[in-house]
C-alpha cells in the first residue's frame, strides 16, 4: 500500500515574519490519481505547492517522496525527483517556438552547449505525442492562444520525467472546450502512472476530474477522502468554515426598472444579449471563460464597445462608444485583473480613490487637495479600509482593503450602474463578506450592481438573479432559490 | 495550411524589406542608369562595413532585452587610444598592438556595461548612456582631441589589401574592395551561427523573450547579460580599428550619433526593441535598405541638406512597419 | 488644514540628498577657490547659462513620469530656434517669431505622441527617429549654415538684465512654476502620472491615454521650443547642432532629479534642484579651469550614482511603509 504513495506531507508548516502561512498541514498524493487540492483564497494553497516544489525552505514537519525522506527541498531536488509545477504564467518564451520551449530546459539541464535542432524537434513531438497535444511545433508561443500555452508547459514537464505535475489554478484562462481537451490530457497522464496535483476551488470542476480531495483552511489541513465522500454541502462547510445558511440576498420587488439591454451583439465575443433589472437587484452573469460573460462587462463600460443593441439606463437610451461614454453615464466598472487594470500599485489610496472622479474637484484653475483628501478619507471610513491613512501606496494594502479601494474609486464617482468583474479574486474570507454587505447596501439604495464571476456560492448568496452564458448567447435566466447552477 | 504558411512568408518583415530595397534600387536605376554596376555593390559594401558592425553589436544586445547606445564612445575611445600611443608615446608598429588595444578597451567597457545592468540592474538606456560619457569623456580629458591622420606602416598594408578592384570602363575610375570587409561578413555568419545553433544563442533570445522564465529554465540571466555587452563592446573595438583603417582617421569624436542609425538598421531588419526577436539576415537587410538609401538620395536628385531629413522619414516608417508587424504576429494568439 | 505637519512627516529623502550635495559643492568650493567662485560676475555666468537646458529638462521630466522618455527635445529645441531666427531675419515682430516657434515645438511634440500613443510604438524609437527628423528640417530649411545675427531685442530676451539680475532667470522661474502647477493642480497632470504608473488602469479608469500621451509630449515641445528660443537668443544662432550634449544632459538632470524612468514618479522640485546643482558643478568645473570633457566624465559618473542612490532610496521607503501598515 504505502508502496503507492508518491508523496506524503506530514504536519508542514511556514510562517513569514509571524504570519503563519502553514499551520501543519498533511497531505498524500498517490501515483496515478488525480488530487485536487481546495480552499478558498488565502488558504495557503499557493505556499504549500512552494514548499513542495521547494521554491519555499519548510519551517517543519516532513516531506516524503517515495517513500524516502526529504532532508531540504531546493527546487532542483523538487525537478529531480519528478515534481513539475505549471504555475498560472506558465513560464514560457513567447518568442521560441513550440518545440524549443518544450526541448529547452532539458538541453540547459543537459548543459548542452549545441542545439540538435533535430532532436529538439524529436523530443517534441514524443513529447506532444505522449500528452496528446496537436501543436505546429514551428510556431512561435506569443502566436498561441493561452490554452496553447499550457498544452507547451504540460508537454515540457512531461519531458522532464515528471512523477509528480502540480496545475495551479489551470482552467481560470480556458474556454468550455480547452477545459474538456485540458482534462482528456490529465487522464492519459494519469492512465501513465503520473499522479496529478490541481489546485481548484471550483466544485462542479472538481466532481468531473479528481479522484480524492484535500481541503485547507487558513493554513490548516481541514479533511481529505475521496471525491464519494463529499457532497456539495460537506464541500462548502468545509472550505468556508460554517454552513450554507449565509443569508441569500432577497430584494423587496420594487417593480421599477433601471436597467435595460436589447440584443446586443459583438461579433465573436457575444450575440443577442438582452435583459432588465429593477431597483434593489444584484444581477449575477457566470458561464465559462469565453462564453462571453467578461466580454458583456467589457463592452458595457466601453472597453471594447457594443456592435449593434440597444442600452437604456433609468428609462433613458444611452450610447457607450467608449469608456468615457460609460463614465459620462455614471457607469463604474470593477476590472477582473485588480493589479494590472484595477489599481496603481505605486500611488496613494487618495490617489486612486479620486482618479476616476477628479473633474468634480477642478475649480476654476485648479484641483482642491483638500477636497481630495477629504473624499479618500470618507471612503477609508465608509469601507473600513486599514490603513493610517490615505498617503500610503496600495501596494502597501492587502488584495481585500485594495479591491476596496477600486469600489471607492467607483462609488466616488456616484455610479448608477456599478458592474463588478470578480470582486472578490484574491479576496480573503473576511473581506469576501464584507464586499458583499457593501454590495447589498449599494443595491438597496438604488445602484444597479451587475456581477460577473465564476464563484457560484458567490453569486446563489449575492444576486437575485442570475444570467448564465453559454457559447455567446444567454443560455439560461435563474433566480437564487436554486441548488447548484449548470454551466 | 502550406497556403498560410506561404502568405506569412511573403508578408513577413524580411520580405517586406526585400521588396522595398528592389523597388528603390529601380527608382534610383531608373533615373540613373549608371546605378547597375559593380561599381554600386562595391560602394555600399565599403560604407556599409561599419553600420554592419556596429548592427551586430546592437542586435545582440537588443535581441537580449538591453539596448546599448555606448559604442560610438566606445568605439572612439578604441581606436584613439592606439593611435595615440602609437603617434605619441612610443612608435609601435604593429597591426597586432593596435588591435589588441581595441580590443581590451572594448572589453573593459563592455564589462562595465554588463556590470551596470546586469548586476546593479540599472535601466540599460540610461546606464549605457552614462558609460558613454565615462568614456568619452574620460579619454578626451586624459589624452586632448587630436586627429590622427596617419597610419603606421602595418596598419596600412592592411588598408592597401584589397579582394577586387573594378576599373569602371568609361571613366577610368577604380572601385578596390578592401580586405577588411571580409570582417562583418564572417561575424555575421559567426553570430548568426551561434544565435541559432548554440545554447548560448538561444540562451540570449531566452532572456530577451522572459527573463523570469529564462531563470525557472535553468539559464544563467546575469552572466547572459554580461556576454552580450561584452561582445558588443570588444566587436566594437575591432570595427573602430577598421574605421581607423580605412578613413585614415581617429579622432574622439568620429562615430557619436551613430547610434541613431544603427538602432534604426536594427529595428528596420525586425529585431524587437523589446527583445528576444530577430534575426542576423533581417539586421543585414536593415542595414542594406539604410545604407542604399543614404548612399544614392543625391541619385534621386535630393539636394544634400535634405538628405538627414529624408533618412529620418525613412527610418521613422521603418520602426511603424516593424511595429505594426510584431502587433500583428501578437494579436495572432488572442484571436 | 495641517498642510504643513503632513508634508513634513512625508520627508522626501531624494530632496535631502540633493541639498546635501550642492552644499558640499558650495562647501568644497569655498575651500577651493572662494575668492572666484562667490562673486557676482559669477553667479551671473551661471544665471546665463542653465535656464535653456534648464527648461528643456522639464520636457523630459513630464514624457519620463508619463513612462516614456522625449529624446527628440534637441531637434525640437533647434527647429524652433531656427522657425524663430528665420521670421526675424526676414522682419516680422519679435512676439509673432515666438509664437511660431512654440506653436512648432508643440505640434512636433504632438506628432511624436501621436505615433507614439496611436500605433503603441515604444516612445525611445519614435522621439530617436523624431531627432533625426527634426534635426533633419533644420538641415534642409538652413541648407547646412547657422542663422546668425538677429536684431538686438530678439538678443536680449536670453542676454538682457531686470535690474541686476539676468532676465532669462525670470523665464526660468516662470516655467519651472508653471509646470509644477500643470504637474500638481491640473487634471493633466495627475493623468501624467496615472498613466506612468500604470497605462492599463489609467485607460479601465476612463482616462483617455491617447489624448494624454500627445498632449504630454505636445506639452514637452512646447518646453523644448521655449529653450529654443532662449539658446538662440542666447548665441545669437541658430543651427542643427546647437546643444547637441542637451540630451544626455537633461536625461542626467532629471533621473537626478528623482525622476523614475519606469515612470510614475518625480516632482519639479526635485528636477529644479537638480539642475541647479548641476550648474553649480559645471561652474566649478570651469573656475578650477577644468576642461570641459571631464564635466562630461563626472557626468556620467553621477547618472550612475543618482541611479543606484534611487533603488537604495526606493527600497528604505519600502522598508518604512511596510512598517506603518499592517498586513
Amino acid at each position: 500500500m504505502t508502496n503507492d504513495i508518491f508523496l506524503k506531507l506530514k504536519g508542514i508548516q511556514k510562517s513569514f515574519g509571524g504570519v503563519h502561512a502553514l499551520k501543519g498541514v498533511d497531505l498524500e498524493i498517490r501515483k496515478g490519481e488525480i488530487h485536487c487540492l481546495a480552499g478558498e483564497n488565502g488558504c495557503g494553497k499557493s505556499t504549500l505547492i512552494k514548499a513542495i516544489s521547494g521554491v519555499h525552505e519548510i519551517d517543519g514537519g516532513e516531506i516524503e517522496i517515495e517513500g524516502e525522506k526529504v532532508e531540504k527541498m531546493r527546487p532542483i531536488d523538487a525537478i529531480n525527483r519528478g515534481i513539475q509545477v505549471i504555475y498560472q504564467d506558465f513560464a514560457v518564451f513567447p518568442n521560441l517556438t513550440v518545440a524549443e520551449n518544450i526541448a529547452l530546459n532539458g538541453e540547459v539541464k543537459n548543459k548542452a552547449r549545441l542545439v540538435d535542432w533535430k532532436e529538439v524537434h524529436r523530443t517534441a513531438e514524443e513529447a506532444m505525442n505522449q500528452v496528446g497535444a496537436k501543436l505546429d511545433p514551428d510556431i512561435q508561443l506569443e502566436r498561441l492562444p493561452v490554452a496553447g500555452k499550457q498544452m507547451v508547459a504540460i508537454c515540457r514537464a512531461i519531458i522532464n520525467d515528471a512523477k509528480l505535475l502540480i496545475l495551479d489554478e489551470p482552467t481560470t484562462a480556458l474556454n468550455e472546450k480547452e477545459v474538456e481537451n485540458l482534462w482528456k490530457v490529465v487522464r492519459s497522464l494519469k492512465e501513465k502512472g503520473i499522479a496529478i496535483m490541481i489546485v481548484n476551488h471550483k466544485l462542479d470542476e472538481i466532481y468531473e476530474i479528481a479522484d480524492r480531495l484535500t481541503i485547507l483552511r487558513n493554513g490548516s489541513f481541514v479533511s481529505t477522502g475521496l471525491i464519494s465522500e463529499y457532497d456539495t454541502a460537506r464541500f462548502t462547510k468545509d472550505m468556508t468554515g460554517h454552513d450554507v445558511t449565509s443569508a441569500k440576498y432577497a430584494p423587496e420587488e420594487s417593480g421599477e426598472e433601471i436597467f435595460r439591454v436589447e440584443g446586443l451583439s459583438l461579433s465573436g465575443r457575444f450575440t443577442d444579449v438582452s435583459f432588465s433589472m429593477n431597483r434593489g437587484d444584484i444581477l449575477g452573469i457566470t458561464g465559462l471563460l469565453g462564453s462571453g460573460r467578461g466580454e458583456i462587462g467589457e463592452a458595457l463600460f466601453g472597453i471594447t464597445p457594443v456592435e449593434s443593441g440597444r442600452i437604456y439606463l433609468n428609462g433613458k437610451e444611452i450610447q457607450i462608444k467608449s469608456v468615457n461614454d460609460a463614465i459620462k453615464n455614471q457607469i463604474g466598472y470593477v476590472p477582473e485583473d485588480r493589479l494590472t487594470q484595477g489599481l496603481f500599485m505605486q500611488r496613494s489610496i487618495l490617489d486612486n480613490v479620486v482618479v476616476s472622479s477628479i473633474r468634480k474637484y477642478f475649480h476654476g484653475v485648479k484641483l482642491d487637495d483638500n477636497q481630495m483628501e477629504e473624499a479618500a478619507d470618507h471612503w477609508i471610513k465608509e469601507l473600513s479600509i486599514a490603513t493610517p491613512s490615505a498617503k500610503p501606496a496600495v501596494r502597501n494594502l492587502s488584495g481585500g482593503n485594495a479591491q476596496k479601494v477600486v469600489i471607492s474609486k467607483w462609488l466616488n464617482t456616484d455610479p448608477r450602474l456599478f458592474i463588478l468583474n470578480g470582486p472578490t479574486v484574491g479576496v480573503d474570507i473576511g473581506a469576501k463578506s464584507e464586499i458583499h454587505q457593501i454590495l447589498r447596501g449599494l443595491a438597496q439604495k438604488g445602484i444597479g450592481i451587475i456581477i460577473i464571476s465564476d464563484d457560484l456560492p458567490e453569486l446563489l448568496t449575492n444576486c437575485n438573479k442570475i444570467i448564465i452564458m453559454r457559447d455567446g448567447r444567454i443560455g439560461e435566466v435563474t433566480d437564487n432559490t436554486i441548488e447548484r447552477i449548470e454551466l | 495550411m502550406k497556403e498560410k504558411n506561404k502568405y506569412a512568408f511573403l508578408t513577413s518583415t524580411q520580405m517586406i524589406l526585400v521588396y522595398v530595397i528592389i523597388a528603390f534600387s529601380l527608382v534610383v536605376g531608373f533615373r540613373q542608369p549608371a546605378f547597375f554596376s559593380p561599381a554600386t555593390i562595391i560602394t555600399i559594401c565599403r560604407t556599409g562595413i561599419f553600420t554592419m558592425c556596429f548592427a551586430l553589436c546592437e542586435m545582440v544586445v537588443i535581441l537580449s532585452g538591453g539596448i546599448d547606445v555606448s559604442f560610438p564612445a566606445i568605439g572612439c575611445v578604441a581606436m584613439y587610444v592606439p593611435m595615440y600611443i602609437v603617434n605619441r608615446v612610443y612608435k609601435i608598429d604593429s597591426a597586432f598592438f593596435a588591435f589588441a588595444v581595441a580590443i581590451i578597451i572594448g572589453l573593459l567597457f563592455g564589462l562595465l556595461n554588463g556590470f551596470l545592468v546586469s548586476v546593479l540592474e540599472l535601466p540599460p538606456l540610461i546606464a549605457t548612456l552614462a558609460t558613454s560619457s565615462v568614456a568619452s569623456g574620460g579619454v578626451v580629458t586624459l589624452l586632448g582631441t587630436r586627429e590622427f591622420t596617419n597610419l603606421p606602416s602595418s596598419l596600412q598594408a592592411i588598408y592597401n589589401t584589397n579582394l577586387i578592384t573594378y576599373t569602371a570602363p568609361d571613366s577610368g575610375f577604380t572601385y578596390p574592395l578592401n580586405v577588411l570587409i571580409l570582417v562583418p561578413v564572417v561575424a555575421a555568419l559567426l553570430v548568426s551561427w551561434v544565435l541559432r545553433k548554440t545554447m548560448l544563442g538561444r540562451g540570449l533570445y531566452a532572456i530577451g523573450g522572459d527573463k523570469n522564465a529564462a531563470r525557472v529554465a535553468g539559464f544563467n540571466v546575469r552572466k547572459l547579460q554580461f556576454i552580450a555587452y561584452v561582445f558588443s563592446g570588444v566587436f566594437t573595438g575591432i570595427a573602430a580599428m577598421i574605421y581607423n583603417i580605412l578613413m585614415h582617421s581617429a579622432t574622439t569624436s568620429a562615430l557619436m550619433g551613430d547610434e541613431m542609425i544603427t538602432i534604426a538598421a536594427c529595428v528596420i531588419g525586425g529585431v524587437r526593441i523589446t527583445g528576444g526577436h530577430g534575426t542576423v539576415l533581417g539586421t543585414f537587410l536593415g542595414v542594406l535598405l539604410i545604407t542604399l538609401v543614404q548612399n544614392n538620395l543625391n541619385m534621386l536628385g535630393i539636394p544634400t541638406s535634405w538628405q538627414r531629413f529624408v533618412v529620418g522619414i525613412v527610418i521613422l516608417l521603418g520602426t511603424i512597419l516593424t511595429s505594426w508587424q510584431a502587433k500583428r504576429s501578437m494579436n495572432a494568439g488572442r484571436a | 488644514m495641517n498642510n504643513t505637519t503632513k508634508t513634513s512627516k512625508q520627508r522626501d529623502d531624494h530632496i535631502v540628498v540633493l541639498f546635501g550635495m550642492m552644499i558640499f559643492v558650495l562647501v568644497l568650493m569655498a575651500i577651493l577657490k572662494g575668492k572666484t567662485y562667490f562673486t557676482m560676475a559669477n553667479l551671473r555666468s551661471m544665471i546665463f547659462q542653465f535656464p535653456e537646458y534648464g527648461v528643456l529638462s522639464f520636457g523630459m521630466m513630464a514624457c519620463m513620469i508619463a513612462g516614456g522618455i522625449d529624446l527628440s527635445l534637441v531637434g525640437i529645441m533647434n527647429l524652433s530656434g531656427v522657425t524663430a531666427a528665420l521670421m526675424i531675419k526676414a522682419g516680422l515682430p519679435i512676439p509673432l517669431a515666438i509664437l511660431a516657434a512654440l506653436a512648432v515645438g508643440t505640434a512636433c511634440g504632438a506628432f511624436n505622441g501621436f505615433i507614439i500613443g496611436s500605433l503603441d510604438i515604444p516612445a525611445m524609437l519614435v522621439t530617436l527617429c523624431g531627432l533625426e527628423v527634426y534635426s533633419g528640417l533644420v538641415l534642409a530649411i538652413t541648407g547646412g549654415p547657422a542663422v546668425n545675427n538677429m536684431t538686438d531685442a530678439f538678443k536680449n530676451i536670453a542676454n538682457g538684465f531686470v535690474g541686476p539680475v539676468p532676465g532669462v532667470l525670470f523665464i526660468f522661474i516662470a516655467v519651472a512654476l508653471l509646470v509644477a502647477f500643470v504637474m500638481k493642480y491640473t487634471i493633466f497632470g495627475h493623468n501624467i502620472y496615472f498613466l506612468g504608473s500604470n497605462k492599463k488602469a489609467a485607460r479601465y479608469s476612463g482616462i483617455d491615454t491617447l489624448k494624454t500621451i500627445v498632449m504630454t509630449h505636445a506639452f514637452s515641445g512646447l518646453l523644448g521650443a521655449i529653450s529654443g528660443v532662449i539658446i538662440t537668443s542666447h548665441l545669437n544662432s541658430a543651427k542643427s547642432s546647437n546643444g547637441s550634449t542637451y540630451t544626455l544632459l537633461s536625461l542626467l538632470i532629471v533621473v537626478l532629479g528623482g525622476v523614475n524612468p519606469d515612470g510614475g514618479k518625480g516632482k519639479v522640485i526635485g528636477v529644479t534642484l537638480s539642475i541647479v546643482l548641476l550648474q553649480l558643478i559645471a561652474n566649478a568645473f570651469t573656475i578650477m579651469r577644468a576642461p570641459d570633457t571631464l564635466k562630461t566624465f563626472t557626468n556620467g559618473c553621477l547618472l550612475v550614482v543618482a541611479l543606484i542612490l534611487d533603488v537604495v532610496l526606493e527600497k528604505r521607503a519600502l522598508k518604512r511603509a511596510s512598517r506603518t501598515i499592517p498586513s
